[in-house]
């Protein structure tokens, strides 16, 4: 076995102090962190999660501050693109029955915010919604099954609390905001991405339950100070309570409360209200 | 589809890297345990006490390790927040120990390696980006003394 002996003299060690090499084998590893992998994984990405929600919240609040204050003019322009979204609109008695009741409604406003339109699309939903700009959609599948004008009539008052609540403009911007952070953090070819993006009108649609409640108030209290009668209210959502009945598993998810307690809101301001 | 992608790379590189990583340590402890009696130092001169030198020759050895999904992951996640990128230290360790137990391997008939010097670099596609490190090469040499029996 050779003997380390630095030839070195200038050291300030005796040079009969040799370094002895005696192999030894290393028990711990210094170089190597003991660490659990997938517990540092999970806390680093809920982290970085934590962080971009806390951050969409924010700017989703920011949103519902900054909407209110948005001109009538304003919402206009940020509406021409939505103008053109539907081209398979419907011109005939059904839609120009849903104008006549649409200008009945809107008579009864207190106040005319925007020029309030109301296009029939020939699709097979039963479904409609508010567009940036005073767009209501009704889809042909819900005017087929609607016959009752009292109900109709409910359905755009619905859809008019919304605008009255800007309800239309907090989801566009949350809307907009989400694809904004899929795009930049997911990245833009991203099947997340392109879903949010190609679905972004039905993105703005989802208003929380919240919200429509206010709206179903709101044609309540319309209804009745249009007509003095608000019969229209409970029978439509009885048939809203009917269709929910065949996919109830779907409510899960639902952003529109049931429609048992939609019913039971509306009585209770019936009764509130004495209509 | 990408998401899904990304979870299946990810659950590939963390449970295949841990695998391969556990096997390769347990032959890196063997073979170091193998080739303890042979010295291989940092000294550059020595006394070799009289005794005739036989031959010296360089030695070295190289190890090429490289990043798995997950562990490339951690990294990057770890990046964001900064502090220490415990996730590459094990492919490091092993890099360096491996090339190590190369070395010696190729010096086995010799007395002892002196001058010995270990250099890593990054290597791979990735290498000179800032962004990601594909795979690291650790080069260990030194020179291999004989004595005359």
């Amino acid at each position: 076995m050779a003997v380390l002996k630095p030839l070195f003299t200038g050291l300030p060690l005796p040079i009969e102090n040799s370094l002895k090499y005696t192999p030894k084998e290393s028990k711990t590893n210094v170089n190597v962190s003991q660490f659990s992998p997938l517990k540092d994984f999970f806390a680093l990405l809920s982290g970085v999660l934590g962080i971009l929600v806390a951050l969409y919240l924010i700017l989703g609040l920011c949103v519902d501050y900054i909407v209110p204050l948005l001109s009538a003019k304003a919402e206009l322009v940020l509406a021409s693109p939505f103008q053109e979204i539907y081209t398979d609109t419907e011109d005939n008695a059904s839609s120009k029955k849903l104008q006549e009741l649409l200008q009945g409604l809107v008579d009864a406003m207190p106040e005319k915010r925007l020029p309030y339109q109301v296009s029939l699309v020939n699709r097979e939903l039963f479904n409609a919604m508010a567009l940036p700009g005073g767009q209501i959609v009704v889809y042909s599948g819900l005017m087929d099954e609607i016959k009752s004008d009292h109900e109709l009539a409910f359905v755009l008052a619905h859809e008019l609390g919304h605008f009255v609540n800007r309800d239309h403009l907090k989801g566009l911007g949350r809307g907009l905001l989400l694809y904004t952070f899929l795009r930049l953090f997911i990245g833009p070819d991203n099947f997340a991405t392109d879903f949010i993006g190609q679905s972004l009108v039905g993105v703005q649609m989802q208003f929380s339950q919240q919200q429509e409640t206010a709206a179903d108030l709101f044609a309540l209290n319309l209804l009745h100070k249009r007509d003095g009668e608000v019969t229209g209210a409970i029978s439509f959502m009885k048939k809203i309570a009917k269709r929910e009945e065949g996919a109830r598993f779907l409510n899960y998810f639902a952003t529109h409360p049931h429609a048992e307690h939609r019913i039971s809101t509306l009585k209770k301001e019936i009764e509130n209200k004495g209509y | 589809m990408e998401l899904l992608s990304l979870l299946f790379f990810l659950g590939l590189g963390y449970i295949v890297g841990t695998i391969a990583e556990k096997r390769h340590y347990r032959s890196i402890e063997t073979r170091e345990r193998q080739y303890l009696s042979l010295p291989a130092v940092t000294i550059k001169n020595i006394d070799h006490q009289g005794a005739k030198i036989e031959s010296v020759a360089l030695v070295q050895g190289s190890a090429v390790i490289s990043v798995d999904y997950f562990k490339r992951m951690l990294a990057g996640l770890r990046n964001i927040f900064g502090g220490r990128v415990k996730s590459y230290e094990t492919l490091l360790d092993r890099a360096r120990r491996e090339a190590t137990l190369r070395m010696k391997k190729q010096a086995l008939f010799s007395d002892i390696v002196l001058n010995m010097r270990v250099e890593t670099s990054a290597i791979g596609k990735s290498a000179n980006r800032k962004k990601s490190i594909g795979s690291i090469e650790a080069l260990v040499y030194g020179t291999a003394i004989t004595y005359r029996k």
